[in-house]
């Protein structure tokens, strides 16, 4: 535990820092003990008050000098710890916007945004504290112990025999109460979802007259819960008890030892004082380790979750697929699971791919990441845009999304994208947005190859519309002016306009100033899919991809958008996937796909008297249902 | 209305079981003070050379007595705490449902709901920590201070004076103003950490316009200046608990030089026993580390706040009636069979309805915290349908008392809520319906369509007898839909678009329909809705956990699950609120031909967006801002109105 923290920059200066002012709070331990045993003792020999006073003063300064540099010694680690906690998440964060919307389906959005969020604080707390914790436990009891061997040998003894047996203890019942949670792990995880699950469902539960029944319920799995929790925690508490018991019974046992040969005269009193005094201290460091053991270990694993993404995203980046799937799943430590199941995979994950010295803060220098925006690709009206032998799999051995697709557009037009469920729609659009690269054959645009260093260029030129249009916590107007944050006020107006918005404009009581999105003015799927409308307009990008953009919408909510998007698709190049097919009329091409490839392309009419796969789409919809 | 406190109940309810936590801490202290003290007393009187090793004897089993009663006072203190917490954590479950249960239908409806009441959940897991971390320690720390105050009394008034103030700057002065210094910054930086969460969420739910826009670099740099504020604020919050913990030992260090002073000085006037100066100068230091962990907990009051206040608010409803509609009105069991049996007539005459201006209805506007319109809730729902979903906070056993960070994860539930209780739609208190006459016979098919916010979810809440009408009547049979209360659900079963599937096994999912149903009225239910392929898929049938399961099952195949619990239900009526939406063509054709060739001799009031199917329904109502515009079967309406015809063509796209 703490060496993976070795690889964060600056980790070895704070580790050597924080070693240095443990060895000299352990000085002021000793040396505080020390003179509180003097007083005391002199105390006891009839000495006066006023002669001791130097002593007492002594001893105040080392007891501060102790607490003082206790205190440094967190403000070093706190530090360290904010410092790497920042620059973990900067890289997490340019990873995420580097690689973008691919990554987060993979990862999720929750969980990304609590990784980002909970997990740095996680790991923030494990880095402040075990740096010190180690330290503490490494250094502060030897000394203490070497200075009660030098003052008295069979309490040293004593001392030296506990502490193995103390950890075996620790160890023997830490892994019975593992095993213990293991075992329970499957009906702990229901037991304690169902309140939410109850929650979620209390609709659905009222629906079928069945809410208040369910209290009764609810009742008897609470009560199971903490019935079955407790039988837990009575194992789980145990190491703590292992730690207390063991401590507690071996200062017993010192001073018993000590008391008897203090009547046989082996032994004065200043001796066994100190060594009185400084038993306990000898064991503290460890109970705090115990103590502080599940807190760190959340931090480790949320710092393992975050490095085995960056470093299976850099894998990628490079083109090593294999590389990236082997550190994935070397830490492919779910985060956020149940704290009773860290245990089994503490140790692991750290040693495989790149090391981790190199990543942070490398961001910079990132060539990928700041590639030239030259007009590379021009969507004109009589661009060429071709595809080859395109095939898609989204993993290395799974199912191939799109196989073997070419086709040419010769020019400017409105292309339709239709096929079955799973075709691969979808990712048909992905690849023409840039968002994903083929894993064969290549796209060119004027003769122009699409590859990894000018895919950023190759996004620029398009805009992306999705079934559920994303509105960001803003005003209207931000939101409009998303990819022209610089376009002048006429524009924003004139874009609003024809995205047909004018009216929900009018109708706001701030205008185009009101805030939308989350925790603003709530807009339906239609007024929504006009803002992203607008937002695609003023953004002025010749090439527009809409993925599924209406068949969530009421019949007459799509029928008003479908004549406003079909009077602004004019003058776009427009890729449109959908299985509404009464879109296709309108469209300039289709492009049927099934199973992944490409089954025909035509115009409407010549599709339909081809009878093949559109035709079979068609007719199918055409039946009635029965 | 009296607003029952979410903390002293369950105080006074517990009080015996407090006293003895309390008990056991107090005696824990004492143990690790007596081990200390009996330790330093019995080296002490060794050190005198006693003749005869009996004089030590009883010290001696002191010594080890208190050594171990120590430790296992420590771990019955602890399993007594957390007993009691959980058993006030299973009464607050139960009590926030039962405040929610009546309001269920009247909270906004659909996903955001479950949204608002998962953050609710949250709230109830972190008033846990109330007694873990401040009320337990601070108790413990306040009867020692009294106890040893006394016991020093007893021995010396001055040095208990000294004593007392030294104790008191621990468990009063220094906490006081730890409040004081920290409240302020304590709650900016909450915010500042709602506000990055919701930016967070916002930037990485929209991801892909970030990442066409390709400005991700201007979000960073933002991003960064606004974490970079917290942390400051984080430092300096740090930097005062470290300055604190140092005073805090430097009052402990100024105790035991006082104890030394005190000690030497009784010793010197003869009224102290020599062997009793190490033994109290040991005895130091274990006692002050009870007081020392006070500031910490009462520097956590502020954050429980937040908690307490949503529950609160939730809560208002508390205690009022439970159906909106007076008790005495409701119907008997004997009455609701009449209106089964008779098949259930709904008819509507002349009815109106009008939201007030909040947003409720008028006649019942004490019962909805936090409901907007359920229209706007639609609305709401269509655009910001993808709420991320924080990792569920687990009890955590054995981190139970250490690992919890409340921080981060309440920026998160703040978020959460403000995202849930998103601002209502446009229109509020013109949303209504006007005018609306309707007359659905036993066995009859009904569809509606309309855009969102047209009126659908509040005319369904009319039938339901959720909402009453602001005029006109709604009535089953010739009784007012609202006089069912609870009961309604024997007459109108609902198949609405996200219903919710337990986790628990596929049988026990579907037999929510009818709890009585025996295994094989189940293995038919489920045939019906066509879901045998599917079961038999599974790895254990019907027995398949939905855990297990719900990440194999398709939208379509939800909802057959859905619609096998209403097959059960065997109401008359059956509502279908727009139960095809995000399903493609071909799983819609084939769910709607199930659902309406097993509900054929039910009444279906359906709510649909498509037009697909609607002419297999005896009348066909479109309702725009509140008022029907076009009505008939799908015939009368095809010959009569050109813009039905120019809808259906989108849905008939060979035509």
């Amino acid at each position: 535990m703490g060496k993976d923290l070795l690889g964060y920059r600056g980790a070895k200066t704070t580790f050597l820092l924080v070693a240095v002012c443990t060895l000299a709070q352990s000085m002021a331990i000793l040396l505080q003990a020390k003179w509180l045993a003097e007083t005391v003792s002199a105390l006891f020999a009839g000495a006066s008050l006023q002669e001791q006073g130097g002593t007492i003063a002594l001893f105040l300064l080392a007891f501060l000098l102790r607490h003082g540099v206790g205190a440094i010694q967190q403000g070093i680690a706190q530090r360290f710890a904010e410092q790497t906690g920042t620059s973990l998440r900067k890289e997490l964060l340019g990873v995420l916007f580097r690689r973008g919307p691919a990554l987060i389906r993979k990862e999720g959005t929750g969980n990304v945004v609590t990784l980002v969020l909970e997990g740095i604080g996680k790991f923030r707390k494990y880095a402040e504290l075990t740096i010190p914790r180690m330290m503490g436990a490494g250094i502060t009891p030897a000394l203490v112990w070497l200075y009660v061997f030098m003052t008295d040998r069979i309490s040293g003894i004593i001392l030296l025999v506990t502490m193995p047996i103390l950890i075996a203890f620790l160890i023997l019942v830490g892994l019975a109460a593992r095993k213990q949670t293991e075992r329970q792990l499957d009906s702990y995880r229901m037991l304690s979802n169902h309140f939410v699950d109850s929650l979620r469902g209390l609709m659905t539960l009222k629906f079928l007259g069945q809410s208040r029944k369910h209290s009764g319920s609810i009742r008897q799995v609470s009560e199971d819960y903490r019935k079955a929790t407790m039988r837990t925690l009575r194992v789980a508490f145990l190491s703590s008890f292992a730690l207390d018991f063991f401590t507690m019974l071996s200062v017993a046992s010192v001073a018993v030892n000590l008391g008897l040969r203090l009547i046989n005269g082996s032994i004065e009193l200043l001796p066994a004082l100190l060594v009185l005094i400084l038993a306990p201290e000898y064991f503290l460091p460890v109970r705090m380790v115990g103590a502080d053991f599940h807190a760190t270990l959340d931090g480790k694993q949320a710092g393992e979750a975050m490095q085995s993404i960056i470093r299976a995203s850099r894998a990628e980046e490079t083109g090593k697929p294999e590389a990236a799937e082997t550190a994935r799943n070397a830490g492919a430590v779910g985060f956020g699971e149940a704290a009773v199941a860290h245990a089994a995979t503490t140790d692991r994950a750290v040693t495989v791919g790149t090391p981790l010295s190199a990543p942070i803060l490398k961001i910079k220098d990132n060539s990928t990441y700041r590639e030239s925006s030259r007009p590379v690709f021009r969507w004109d009206d009589c661009s060429m845009l071709e595809l080859s032998g395109v095939g898609l799999r989204h993993e290395e051995h799974g199912p191939a999304s799109l196989q073997d697709v070419s086709f040419r557009i010769p020019c400017k037009g409105r292309i339709g994208i239709v096929g079955e469920s799973g075709a691969g729609k979808s990712s048909l659009i992905d690849l023409l947005g840039g968002f994903a690269a083929p894993t064969a054959g290549e796209i060119k645009l004027n003769g122009v190859k699409l590859e990894e260093g000018n895919r950023k260029a190759w996004r620029s030129g398009v805009t992306y519309m999705l079934q559920h249009p994303y509105l960001f916590s803003s005003t209207l107007e931000d939101n409009v002016r998303f990819y022209a944050p610089d376009a002048s006020d006429a524009d924003v107006r004139a874009a609003v306009e024809a995205a047909g918005l004018i009216d929900l404009v009018r109708k706001l009581p701030n205008g185009l100033h009101e805030m939308i999105g989350a925790g603003g003015r709530a807009l339906s799927g239609g007024q929504a899919q006009r803002v992203a409308l607008a937002r695609a307009l003023l953004g002025g990008r010749q090439v527009l991809l809409l993925d599924e953009p209406t068949a969530h919408l009421d019949i007459e909510t799509e029928y008003e958008l479908k004549e406003t998007m079909l009077s602004l698709f004019r003058d776009k190049w427009v890729f449109l996937a959908t299985h509404r097919l009464h879109w296709m009329r309108d469209m300039d091409v289709i492009i049927v796909l099934h199973r992944g490839r490409v089954a025909e392309t035509g115009t409407h009419e010549e599709l339909m008297q081809l009878k093949g796969v559109y035709y079979g789409l068609i007719t199918s919809q055409m039946e009635g249902v029965g | 209305m009296k607003q029952e406190s979410w903390f002293r109940p369950y105080v006074t309810a517990n009080f015996w079981r407090f006293l003895l936590i309390a008990m056991l801490g107090v005696l824990t202290v004492l143990f690790a003070c007596m081990l200390m003290f009996t330790s330093g007393y019995l080296i002490s009187k060794s050190a005198l050379r006693p003749e005869n090793i009996l004089m030590v004897y009883v010290p001696t089993v002191g010594v080890r007595t208190f050594g171990i009663g120590r430790a296992v006072l420590h771990y019955a203190e602890r399993l007594v705490g957390h007993d009691t917490i959980l058993r006030i954590l299973s009464r607050m479950r139960l009590r926030l449902y039962r405040i929610l249960e009546p309001q269920a239908l009247r909270l906004t409806s659909r996903y955001r709901t479950g949204d608002l009441l998962g953050v609710l959940s949250d709230d109830i897991e972190y008033l846990q920590d109330v007694y873990i971390r401040t009320v337990f320690p601070s108790f413990v720390a306040l009867v020692l201070y009294a106890g040893v105050i006394a016991a020093a009394g007893r021995f010396d008034p001055g040095f208990a004076l000294l004593l007392a103030l030294y104790v008191a700057v621990l468990v009063f002065v220094l906490p006081l103003i730890s409040l004081l210094l920290t409240k302020r910054k304590n709650r900016e930086m909450k915010q500042a950490r709602n506000r990055l969460y919701q930016k967070l969420t916002d930037a990485v739910l929209g991801m892909h316009e970030w990442y066409v826009s390709g400005r991700q670099q201007q979000f960073l740099t933002g991003y960064e200046e606004d974490e970079a504020e917290v942390d400051r604020t984080d430092r300096a919050l740090k930097r005062w608990a470290r300055l604190r913990g140092f005073i805090g030992q430097t009052v402990v260090a100024v105790t035991v030089v006082t104890v030394v002073y005190v000690a030497g000085k009784e010793y010197a006037g003869g009224s102290l026993d020599v062997t009793l100066i190490a033994a109290m100068v040991l005895a130091v230091f274990p006692l002050m580390d009870a007081f020392l962990p006070v500031s910490e907990a009462v520097e956590r009051i502020p954050l429980y706040g937040q908690s307490v206040q949503r529950l609160k608010a939730i809560g208002h409803g508390e205690g009022s009636a439970t159906t909106g509609y007076p008790e005495q009105l409701s119907l008997s069991r004997g009455e609701v069979d009449a209106v089964i049996r008779s098949g259930a007539h709904i008819k509507l005459e002349a009815v109106s309805f009008q939201y007030d201006a909040n947003g409720t209805d008028a006649a019942h506007s004490a019962h909805s915290p936090a409901a907007p319109s359920p229209d706007a809730a639609e609305a709401a729902y269509s655009t910001t349908a993808h709420s991320p979903d924080p990792a569920d906070a687990a009890y955590q056993p054995e981190a139970a008392d250490t690992a919890y960070q409340p921080e981060a994860t309440d920026a998160a539930h703040s978020a959460r809520w403000a995202g849930a209780t998103a601002s209502g739609c446009l229109d509020k208190g013109t949303h209504a319906l006007r005018d609306i006459s309707l007359d659905v016979p036993a066995g009859a098919k009904v569809a509606v369509i309309g855009r969102s916010g047209a009126g659908k979810s509040t005319l369904l809440q009319l039938i339901q007898g959720v909402l009453t009408p602001s005029s006109g009547t709604v009535t089953i049979s010739g009784t007012d839909a609202a006089r069912f209360g609870d009961d309604i659900s024997s007459v109108i079963s609902v198949l609405n678009q996200s219903p919710h599937l337990f986790d628990t096994t596929l049988a026990n999912n579907i037999r929510l329909g009818r709890p009585d149903a025996t295994e094989e009225d189940i293995r038919q239910a489920a045939a019906m809705a066509q879901l045998t392929t599917l079961v038999d898929s599974l790895p254990d049938g019907l027995h398949t956990r939905m855990q297990e399961a719900g990440q194999r099952f398709s939208g379509g195949e939800r909802q057959r699950v859905a619609l096998a619990r209403i097959l059960l239900q065997k109401s008359p009526v059956v509502i279908l609120d727009e139960p095809t939406v995000g399903l493609d063509p071909r799983t819609e054709r084939e769910l709607l031909s199930t659902i309406f060739s097993s509900l054929q001799d039910r009444t279906l009031i359906w709510v649909t967006h498509h037009l697909v199917g609607v002419e297999q329904m005896d009348e066909i109502l479109f309702l725009e801002q509140g008022k029907v515009v076009m009505r008939g079967t799908h015939d009368e309406l095809m010959e009569r109105y050109p813009r039905y015809r120019g809808l259906y063509r989108l849905d008939r796209p060979g035509a």
